[in-house]
């Protein structure tokens, strides 16, 4: 950092402070990834680039442009605000908050037991159970969850991505089938992408081979059942949030797509019977240009990757409908209201990159669970994007910009790069066998806190423009009170208690049975019927662990009582 | 020469966002202090067992998932019970303000919040 740029604390406000402030510029003259940015791009920065090959208009291969001729002028993105703490009850009351509040889809959280499978009564659950989420061990508290809910009508994510996806899913149509709908009407969103989730979950509670073997289950039934539903959100975000770099987001998001893609295709799907249900998670986070351009360069790749490599058709193949979720790791708890402006900022640039839905963060999401009042303004943030801005009236409004353009075929050729890498490693699932990823990710996280801790990235109010540290939360903190979980877990007892014991045991032997056929044979029926006996979440997935050789707990705790 | 601080950095509970307890590992090993590292998934129970056997100076808690007020007095109870209650302890992670004091008053000596540098939490391990 040159002298004349000192980023530091200015709370004398004497006259030199004053100086020096009135010389300050920008000390980073690259993007967040690193790519050196020039004084001023122009024309010959995009010379030779074809419109129709390489651009093209929205609603065209490769969709560079968006994904829709019209884009936001045929529908806004789908404004989701995620819910999910304490019990059914509670969430299924934040729901409907939203919902009067004015979202246009939910999104669901569950809490930690669920994403690793285990009951709330289980010892490891303890002080975890509605705490992250809302608990779902058993059908019952999906019933409570979603009590009231229109399932026909409302388009719902649900947010668990481990491989207990396949369980928290049927749970999911189970319900609406108990309520006489068709599910076939079914529109949402299941997470299901257990491979990344051992990057935000850490080691999950299964090995690769049998969570993508329940993720292909998911796929499969939907491609045959659920015409609307998208059977896997992969997951790019999460990946993302710690600390690598937008071309390797782009990258590492689809090389997990294609595992699934290749699986699926294995299991003796046709490509186009499926890909179109497809979607991803995005982040969007602080360099503003960059995330614009990436999320270009993220629609034109896949094209191309759906067209040539797995030799899709029908152009609904082609294309990369995603989510996007701003960066919770650009939030920061000093001076927390600054929050709501950088998710401002990270929310336009999805926009700007062409979103289909949106989730914004909540600015106290640094503390603590988000209050009523934080959750309401993350979705205002949209509602003025959308409704006062003026943003969302043209398709790609920064398209044909020298500087964007530029950068979005850097992004792409870098991911381009980084994808060759990951094949010649032989696929996701074997760099992560290997902890190429792992390393990868490791690398960046340390990289990333050296240029915070020397400032050469500043984060205002952390490494610069401090005040004197806070007392307490502005706005306070959301937290779930204890009963919460002692409740849950009598809850979950007693089900166990009066439930149909000889039912339960029946179904689960027939899901043992049906496990035991291997790979190709599809669990989810089996897992529906369980349901219904309101087996839970830890009984399904052990007898499924079981027929796979491994133990019924994955934390070795608990026997299986079948 | 000061004899090297032991520190044992674990993070209990189901919640895996070990990236700050990782990157504080690495910092107190490059500043010289032995660092056992005890790891994720762990319950209070195996933290003091580690704790007494592997006779640390300091131990270093991280939490992301508000289960600091569940687990943190669990492990203050424990320790005092095998009587290492002189164990140099702090926290780290997504800790509202309003539970520091909370957490101080069962003993643990300092917390760090995010955003706090990684040469403070190295400074308070070793040398406080």
């Amino acid at each position: 950092m040159s002298d004349s740029v000192k980023v530091q604390k200015r709370e004398g406000r004497e006259i030199d402070g004053l100086m020096d402030a009135y010389f300050e510029k920008p000390n980073r003259l690259t993007t967040w990834s690193g790519f050196p940015v020039k004084d001023i791009y122009t024309p010959a920065d995009v010379a030779g680039i074809d419109y129709e090959g390489k651009i093209a208009n929205a609603g065209e291969y490769p969709f560079t442009r968006g994904i829709h001729s019209n884009m936001y002028r045929g529908r806004y993105w789908t404004m989701r605000e995620a819910g999910g703490y304490a019990r059914a009850a509670d969430t299924n009351k934040r729901l409907r908050f939203l919902a009067d509040e004015g979202v246009s889809g939910f999104s669901i959280f569950r809490d930690l037991p669920t994403v690793w499978g285990i009951d709330a009564d289980h010892p490891m659950a303890e002080g975890e159970v509605g705490v992250s989420g809302v608990n779902l061990t058993s059908l019952k508290d999906m019933e409570e969850l979603l009590d009231g809910i229109p399932l026909d009508k409302v388009s719902v994510a649900l947010l668990c991505a481990s491989s207990l996806a396949a369980v928290i899913f049927s749970q999911y149509i189970t319900v609406a089938e108990k309520r006489g709908i068709d599910i076939a009407k079914l529109r949402g969103t299941i997470a299901n992408d257990p491979l990344h989730s051992r990057y935000c979950y850490g080691k999950p509670s299964n090995p690769i081979d049998l969570s993508v073997k329940l993720a292909v289950d998911i796929i499969e039934f939907c491609t045959k059942h659920m015409p609307f539903w998208n059977t896997n959100s992969v997951n790019a975000y999460d990946m993302r949030e710690t600390g690598i770099n937008a071309p390797e987001e782009i990258a590492f998001g689809f090389e997990i797509a294609m595992e699934y893609i290749r699986k699926a295709i294995e299991r003796g799907l046709d490509v186009d019977d499926f890909a179109g249900r497809i979607s991803f998670y995005f982040s969007a986070g602080m360099d503003f240009l960059e995330e614009i351009a990436k999320l270009r360069a993220a629609r034109r790749l896949w094209a191309k990757i759906m067209k040539e490599r797995f030799g899709a058709k029908k152009p609904g193949s082609w294309k990369f409908r995603f989510g996007v979720h701003t960066a919770g790791s650009s939030l920061v708890p000093q001076q927390p209201l600054n929050n709501i402006i950088r998710i401002t900022v990270e929310a336009l640039a999805a926009v700007l990159g062409g979103v289909q839905s949106l989730h914004c963060c909540s600015y106290d999401e640094p503390i603590a669970l988000p209050s009523e009042e934080s959750q309401r303004i993350a979705l205002r943030t949209q509602q003025i994007l959308a409704y006062e801005t003026g943003v969302a009236n043209t398709a790609d409004p920064l398209g044909g910009s020298y500087f964007i353009e530029n950068l979005t075929n850097k992004l792409e050729e870098e991911a381009v790069k980084i994808i060759k890498e990951i094949d010649e490693i032989g696929g996701m699932a074997e760099a992560m066998r290997k902890e190429w990823v792992d390393q990868k990710i490791d690398q960046a996280a340390l990289q990333l806190q050296k240029e915070i801790e020397n400032k050469e990235r500043v984060i205002v109010g952390v490494n610069a423009f401090t005040t004197a540290p806070e007392d307490k939360t502005p706005g306070g903190v959301h937290r779930i009170p204890p009963e919460t979980e002692r409740e849950q877990i009598a809850n979950v007892k007693s089900l166990k208690d009066t439930r149909n014991r000889k039912k339960v045991k029946e179904t689960i032997k027939r899901l043992r049975e049906k496990a035991q056929m291997g790979e190709g044979e599809n669990l989810i029926p089996s897992i529906i019927e369980a349901l219904k006996a309101y087996a839970t979440i830890g009984e399904i997935q052990g007898t499924i662990r079981e027929a796979y050789g491994l133990s019924y707990d994955p934390f070795g705790i608990m026997k299986s009582p079948y | 020469m000061e004899k090297r601080k032991r520190v044992l950095l674990a993070k209990p509970g189901l919640d895996a966002h070990d990236m700050g307890i990782k990157l504080i590992a690495r910092a107190l090993k490059d500043a010289g202090a032995e660092v056992v590292y005890g790891g994720i998934y762990v319950t209070p129970e195996e933290i003091t067992k580690t704790a007494v056997e592997e006779d640390v100076d300091v131990l270093g808690l991280s939490f992301h998932s508000s289960t600091h007020l569940v687990e943190a007095p669990k492990i203050m109870r424990l320790l005092k019970e095998k009587g290492r209650d002189d164990l140099t302890v702090v926290v780290g992670g997504c800790i509202p303000l309003e539970d520091v004091s909370d957490l101080k008053k069962m003993g643990v000596q300092e917390v760090f919040g995010s955003g706090s540098s990684l040469d403070d939490i190295v400074d308070f391990m070793i040398k406080g």
